[in-house]
């Protein structure tokens, strides 16, 4: 047997051979460190039920658990919105607080508005200020309809003044 | 450039003491008897890498743990993969160290003047075995919970002195948070260090003294074969 011929064979197996290990280990290593380079983020979207629970035309306030993801640690929140379905399917979710300093506000089923009882400004069902302090419409959650189950998002976005 | 590392760095005599150094010529299935030790070196380095990885996303306590555990699995881009070589690797590195205590045993290698490489790897052999116990329990599921609690409970039959040695184990007289951050402790930090300092001197005495040839037969006239 030639001895050098079959040496740098060897060493030419284990320069390969080691090359491939070092890539897999390397690449793998490498994606678990620069994971949160591509880490998907959670939106938040929270189902709230059925879509076509909702009656056209009275809105309800409905209770949900908001929960926050930060890695693996999750915090849950109770949280509520209201609901105002059309008649044409459309939904419109309300921040539950008033845009005036914060207070939960409720629906006036006799006058069919909404009221603060903190400062008694008063908004339409579509949102509208009809009178009062508040600088500006109630504000919304963005909320979308899959496979006719709602879901919100909520977080507000400020309401048309 | 490689002359200017040469003069500068005194590379080449460390390449050489390390991988251009004699060693006994063994054929055939013997052969592989001697790969054991770089194996070991091999699975040590891939756990101290993969181990690194897996700490910057892992959570030491009761209330986190299990889930950080989860996050590497489900969430992080080749979690999975790091996790599961950390895991192998750690059954493994127990079976190619127990393997390798045995070659050096059965062909006699631990006799003068190798009997300090001896017992420092006999030491190595603990800390390989302190890692698999501290180790096992960080994933914080059941099987880990059950086996420490399993493994301490061991501890605390020896008499006289057992209690005292579980209590220390677990950081308290019950098991939990205490003892999820103790055993996280050594794993990354102790056992980690010790090591480390062992290996070298393990590899030190390796080099300097040179590794055995395999055993040959006496030949005590019965059976000689000499012409």
């Amino acid at each position: 047997m030639n001895d050098a011929h079959d040496d740098g064979l060897i060493r030419k197996a284990i320069g390969v051979l080691g090359a491939l290990i070092m890539a897999v280990l390397g690449s793998a290593g490498l994606g678990f460190l620069l994971s949160p380079l591509v880490q998907k983020r959670d939106e938040g979207w929270v189902d709230v039920g059925p879509a076509d629970a909702f009656k056209p035309g009275t809105p309800v306030q409905i209770q949900f658990v908001e929960r926050t993801r930060d890695s693996w640690s999750v915090t849950e929140k109770r949280s509520s919105a209201w609901v105002l379905a059309l008649d044409n399917g459309q939904i419109t979710v309300f921040d539950p607080r008033c845009p005036h300093l914060g207070c939960p506000f409720r629906w006036n089923i006799l006058d069919k508005r909404f009221q603060c009882p903190c400062h008694t400004a008063a908004f339409a069902a579509d949102g509208a200020v009809i009178s009062g302090p508040s600088p500006r419409a109630l504000d919304r959650f963005e909320s979308k309809i899959e496979d006719n189950r709602l879901l919100i998002l909520p977080r507000p976005t400020q309401g048309h003044s | 450039m490689r002359e200017w590392l040469k003069s500068r760095t005194g590379f080449e005599a460390i390449w050489k003491a390390l991988f251009e150094r004699a060693i006994p010529e063994a054929k055939g299935p013997v052969a592989w008897l001697y790969v054991l030790g770089s194996a070991s070196l091999f699975v040590f380095i891939v756990q101290f890498t993969t181990g690194c990885l897996l700490a910057m996303s892992y959570a030491p306590t009761p209330d986190h743990a299990y889930d950080s555990v989860r996050f590497i699995s489900d969430q992080v881009l080749a979690g999975r993969l790091v996790r599961g070589l950390h895991h192998w690797g750690a059954t493994f590195m127990v079976v190619l160290v127990a393997l390798h205590f045995s070659r050096v045993y059965f062909m006699g290698a631990y006799k003068f003047p190798r009997e300090a490489t001896w017992i420092t790897g006999v030491c190595l052999l603990l800390l390989v075995l302190g890692f698999s116990f501290t180790g096992y329990l960080l994933p914080w599921d059941q099987k880990a919970y059950w086996a420490t609690a399993v493994g301490t409970n061991i501890a605390a039959q020896a008499p006289v002195i057992g209690p005292s040695v579980a209590a220390v184990l677990k950081g308290g007289e019950e098991m939990g948070a205490a003892t999820l951050t103790r055993f996280y402790a050594f794993h990354v930090l102790v056992l980690p260090a010790l090591t480390a300092l062992l290996i070298a001197c393990h590899l030190f005495l390796v080099i300097w003294h040179g590794i055995t040839e395999p055993p040959a037969r006496e030949e005590d006239g019965a059976g000689d074969r000499r012409l």
